[in-house]
């Protein structure tokens, strides 16, 4: 209870500081392996952003925008899981980000029979100086499709 | 506007906002799609004006479920005005006397200052920002810009600094156009223009409705204070 009312706290006594820096930007990528030992640098960003948005689509995402808010919730979580010191947060983050890469691994209808584990890692996009540089920050352990299936 | 007034429309649209959050929720797992058609429905009430007061309650209670089950906000900075706007809503249909309504939808219209002031203020000091530099890396490496095409802004750092201008500008001046009431209007006007364009932009659709939801407590407060 005391811990719902501390996450309620920002909200009645908000801060307002948006966008005050620009903060590195994580991105979330994953990949499928075969087994456990597989070593294959096989890394897809997760739902990379489209080449271009018709304006028809950007005044329906008025309305209708599930899957680019659940992307802000993941940025939120990668950002829990470098910055926040409880351990809590941190595996409650690297849980949505598996159960909400594997909804969209079953949206798409990928095929993971023979690439049961699926890992993800955090890459942070920063800019040094005047060169923009990515980091990876966090490499997730395995999680095992298959067990949760059958 | 009056208060009953400022409140009835606070009501309708904080109910169209939670009804647009919800239903984009109706996609995800099970427990998720529970919480947010409980809250719909609640919405349809709040909306309908069928008991608001209770339901207004029980918003904020179920609120209470859904930062436990993300752990914080979902969406930020919109799901923290859409639970101020709701504690406040709550605090203003409980509140024992005249006055202690006014205390707390006063507090709402605070924070609505307050939420472009400050957002103003921590710009206009920070030097990446008055050098259009930090617009330059929003749309460069950020993870708002809804496009790749969007990310080639970057390329005009003229045109982004003097957006920046704009942007820091108006959130400073904000406080200001409480001064007379046709000028309030003029810079809600703006600030929902503003908004729509975020949404566009960064798909940031949520600040949008909720925002406007909490617009009729500032022309309350404007009317209240200057309109006597």
């Amino acid at each position: 209870m005391l811990q719902t009312l501390k996450l309620l706290l920002p909200a009645l006594i908000p801060s307002w500081r948006f966008f005050d820096t620009i903060a590195p930007s994580p991105r979330i990528e994953f990949r499928l392996l075969e087994n456990e030992n597989q070593k294959a640098d096989i890394w897809q960003e997760f739902r990379p952003r489209p080449a271009n948005l018709s304006i028809l689509t950007m005044l329906k995402r008025m309305f209708w925008n599930p899957y680019w808010n659940e992307s802000l919730f993941l940025v939120s979580c990668a950002e829990r899981i470098i910055n926040n010191q409880s351990e809590q947060s941190r595996r409650h983050s690297s849980q949505e980000i598996f159960s909400r890469i594997q909804c969209e691994l079953e949206r798409e209808r990928t095929d993971v029979t023979t690439t049961p584990y699926l890992q993800f890692r955090l890459v942070f996009v920063l800019r040094n100086d005047t060169q923009i540089e990515q980091h990876i920050t966090y490499i997730s352990a395995l999680h095992n499709l298959g067990v949760e299936a059958s | 506007m009056n208060m009953d007034v400022a409140i009835r429309v606070t009501e309708i649209l904080l109910a169209l906002a939670f009804l647009q959050q919800s239903v984009e929720h109706l996609v995800a797992a099970k427990y998720e799609r529970t919480l947010f058609a409980l809250r719909i429905v609640l919405s349809l009430l709040l909306l309908f004006g069928i008991a608001t007061q209770w339901v207004s309650l029980l918003l904020v209670v179920l609120g209470l479920f859904v930062l436990r089950r993300f752990q914080g906000p979902y969406n930020g900075g919109s799901d923290r005005m859409s639970l101020l706007i709701l504690c406040c809503l709550c605090g203003v249909l409980f509140a024992p006397t005249d006055q202690w309504r006014e205390y707390i939808f006063g507090y709402l219209a605070l924070q609505l200052v307050l939420s472009y002031f400050i957002s103003g203020w921590v710009k206009i000091t920070n030097s990446e920002w008055r050098n259009g530099r930090a617009l330059q890396d929003v749309f460069r490496f950020s993870a708002y810009p809804v496009s790749e095409a969007l990310r080639g802004w970057a390329r005009y750092p003229r045109l982004l600094c003097f957006m920046s201008w704009m942007v820091m500008m108006f959130e400073i001046l904000f406080p200001v156009s409480l001064l007379t009431q046709s000028s309030l209007i003029a810079a809600l006007v703006i600030a929902a223009i503003f908004h729509f364009g975020n949404a566009c932009l960064f798909g940031l659709n949520r600040f949008f409705w909720v925002w406007l939801a909490a617009y009729p407590s500032i022309l309350w407060l404007q009317d209240r204070i200057f309109g006597m």
